[in-house]
């Protein structure tokens, strides 16, 4: 196998007697799409400028496209593709020239330059929209060519710092289609964000809290091993009633209204869906339907963040 | 550095400054900043802040009536600097003075004649509203030379074949007739280069900052040197236009001279402008934002452009701790400079060493700049 894209080994920043990012190692794999999720404050820029060599870290090392962030960090400019969190393209400015300076600031001119800016239009789907004034687009298509910009000089690796910040969810479903061409082309990925439904889209997460990487795995790792109980959904008439008998039976964790219908969390290992719905009919529920739902991400990550605080992994 | 390291470098530069155009092209306010607002506070500067003292109110009380005495009016109100507009008592004076009917009053008491006549020095009052200082002054030295001259007439009608009076002739040398323009065009032209280039440069760093860009820009491959340089260079370029139009707007408008090389001209502007920039590159790296950079902005330029260069007061009658103030204040060696190449024709062998103070306040404020300016963020 290749070597990774991106390595970190005990990276650590601290700015004054806070810690932002407390020994936080990880991999990533060339051509993967990496999330990195965290609340708002939990380390995630902080991590990411210390990727692509803005700050300086307090202690650990990493490596980014083979080069040392700390001792390179102009390698590690030239070899990344960057999207700040803010979005900070010249808004004054057409289009075509916010492409064509960043296409210069990465040493591309003449020839190159014009076909690169217009290979990368289209590609974001940007094309005829040259002339526009970059402050007159609408938030989605800013994102994409905020995107384009960082991809005019070829990475091989490309960090977005929340790259759908504020942005519509077809936007965002756009957007991260866009993502997941580039990585089916061979670049890495490495993505923050908040929304969690996007973070189902990574091959891998890491989980930040409190500057500690709690957790890194595939999303569906995650589920496992973060919310190892089955969460079922009944519906029906007279649950209500109902759920009172249901909190009693073995293997039952919790049971909570959501809407009309009840929110059952079991350990799968006791009790399936068909027993839920046989203990419902019997306490007097009239014709309950039960189905199993897939544990979110949302789940895992309030599930880290109430344990994560104290610093134990399951 | 290798060719191709410093052709990127070149080409990096190239785009930092092309981007900077497009900014400013796109933006009226900079534009009006640096090219409209010259002329207009030329203008005013020009116009309003005239030190030329031109027709002044005088009231007169001939006590005497004499033909000496209406000879010694007849001078004054000859001059280009008074205009009789009557003629009272002399204890009205006060009273003309705070109605501002008149801001000098002459009073030629009885018996001027005679005491002309034989041969005794004759005595007459001039009352000026000295409310005024720099006016006061001015018309004192002309009553003076109007009375010098007065007295030479007389000496010349009835002395000149015992002995011939003695003439004091004042000659003054390259600005003849006084004209406060042309003291003022070089001082403005200082004034102004001073803070459209800091202000320019104090908001389009902080600009930066704000817009979250910076960041990006420090992303990338761009050199904190190349963001400096490439900001630099248009704004360069709008500063020498400026300059430009600023000489001569006060060549058409006040027929102020270019006696001196053109090119010294552009060479100290040019000097000057690359310090100026450089001080609004320091205010807005260290103010991170556009509010605090202006006001630093113009604090730090206007005030000593103004007080310390020699534009409105002369740096000679400074006391000396501002004297020496003064010395690390840019404009001064800018006013200084001009007036010499404007006015007098100086070359390099007199202005030297204003060039050479320029020079040093332009490298030590860039490098400066450039150091404080953190490539990496926190």
């Amino acid at each position: 196998m290749s070597a990774p894209a991106i390595q970190a080994v005990e990276l650590s920043r601290r700015f004054g007697a806070f810690t932002a990012v407390d020994r936080v190692s990880f991999e990533v794999e060339q051509g993967e799409i990496f999330g990195y999720l965290g609340a708002n404050g939990a380390g995630k820029s902080t991590t990411i400028r210390m990727l692509i060599g803005l700050l300086a870290p307090s202690g650990g090392r990493a490596t980014v496209a083979g080069h040392d962030v700390a001792t390179a960090p102009d390698a590690v400019k030239a070899s990344i593709g960057y999207m700040s969190q803010k979005f900070s393209l010249y808004l004054d400015l057409p289009v075509s020239e916010n492409l064509r300076f960043f296409g210069a600031a990465y040493g591309l001119e003449g020839k190159a330059l014009a076909a690169r800016t217009a290979e990368l239009l289209e590609r974001v789907g940007l094309t005829g929209q040259g002339e526009a004034i970059t402050g007159e687009l609408p938030g989605g298509l800013r994102q994409r060519l905020a995107l384009a910009s960082a991809l005019l000089h070829r990475p091989p690796l490309v960090f977005l710092d929340e790259p759908t910040a504020g942005v519509d969810p077809v936007a965002r479903r756009t957007f991260w289609s866009l993502i997941r061409e580039l990585a089916a082309g061979g670049t890495t990925v490495f993505v923050t964000t908040h929304y969690l439904d996007e973070a189902e889209y990574c091959r891998r997460i890491g989980l930040m809290v409190d500057g500690k990487l709690v957790a890194l795995d595939t999303p569906a790792g995650l589920k496992r091993t973060w919310v190892p109980d089955q969460v079922l959904v009944a519906r029906g008439q007279g649950l209500a009633r109902a759920a009172e008998a249901l909190r009693r039976l073995p293997g039952v964790k919790a049971v909570s209204p959501f809407g009309a219908a009840l929110h059952v969390r079991v350990d799968p290992a006791r009790l399936d869906a068909a027993r839920v719905a046989a203990a419902l009919a019997a306490a007097g529920a009239v014709a309950p339907a039960v189905e199993a739902t897939p544990a979110s991400l949302e789940d895992v990550f309030l599930a880290a963040v109430d344990r994560g605080a104290g610093g134990v992994a399951p | 550095m290798t060719r191709q390291g410093l052709r990127r470098s070149l080409v990096r530069i190239g785009a930092m400054a092309g981007k900077e155009a497009i900014h400013v092209q796109r933006d009226p306010r900079t534009l009006a900043l640096a090219l409209v607002m010259p002329l207009v506070m030329l203008v005013l500067f020009g116009y309003g802040v005239s030190t030329d003292v031109d027709h002044t109110r005088l009231a007169v009380a001939d006590e005497d009536g004499s033909e000496a005495s209406r000879a010694l009016v007849r001078a004054f109100g000859a001059s280009q600097e008074f205009e009789v507009v009557t003629r009272r008592p002399p204890a009205a004076a006060e009273g003309l003075f705070r109605a501002g009917d008149a801001v000098a009053a002459l009073v030629v008491p009885r018996g001027y004649q005679r005491e002309l006549l034989q041969g005794r020095r004759a005595e007459v009052q001039l009352l000026l509203d000295g409310a005024d200082a720099m006016v006061a002054n001015q018309l004192l030295a002309k009553a003076d030379a109007i009375v010098r001259q007065e007295s030479r007439r007389l000496a010349g009608l009835e002395l000149a074949a015992l002995r011939p009076p003695v003439q004091v002739r004042l000659w003054t040398q390259y600005n003849p007739a006084g004209r406060s323009a042309f003291y003022m065009v070089p001082g403005i032209s200082a004034f102004l280069l001073a803070i459209t280039a800091v202000m320019l440069t104090a908001l389009t760093i902080a600009g930066e900052w704000e817009r979250g860009s910076m960041e990006q820009l420090f992303a990338s491959p761009v050199g904190r040197l190349e963001i400096v340089l490439g900001k630099l260079l248009p704004y360069l370029a709008l500063g020498l236009l400026e300059l430009q139009l600023v000489v001569a707007f006060g060549a058409v408008a006040f027929d102020v001279p270019m006696r001196g090389p053109i090119w010294l001209l552009f060479l100290t502007g040019l000097l000057f402008l690359v310090g100026m920039l450089g001080q609004g590159l320091l205010i807005s790296v260290l103010a991170k934002n556009q509010l605090v950079a202006t006001q630093a902005g113009t604090l730090s330029a206007m005030l000593p452009a103004i007080i310390l260069s020699g534009m409105i007061f002369p740096v000679e009658n400074m006391p000396l701790p501002l004297q020496l103030l003064s010395r690390v204040i840019p404009a001064r060696y800018l006013v200084h400079a001009l007036r010499g190449i404007l006015l007098k024709g100086s070359g390099v062998a007199e202005l030297w060493p204003d060039l050479l103070a320029l020079t040093l306040f332009a490298v030590a404020v860039v490098t400066l700049a450039t150091r404080r300016f953190k490539r990496r963020v926190a």
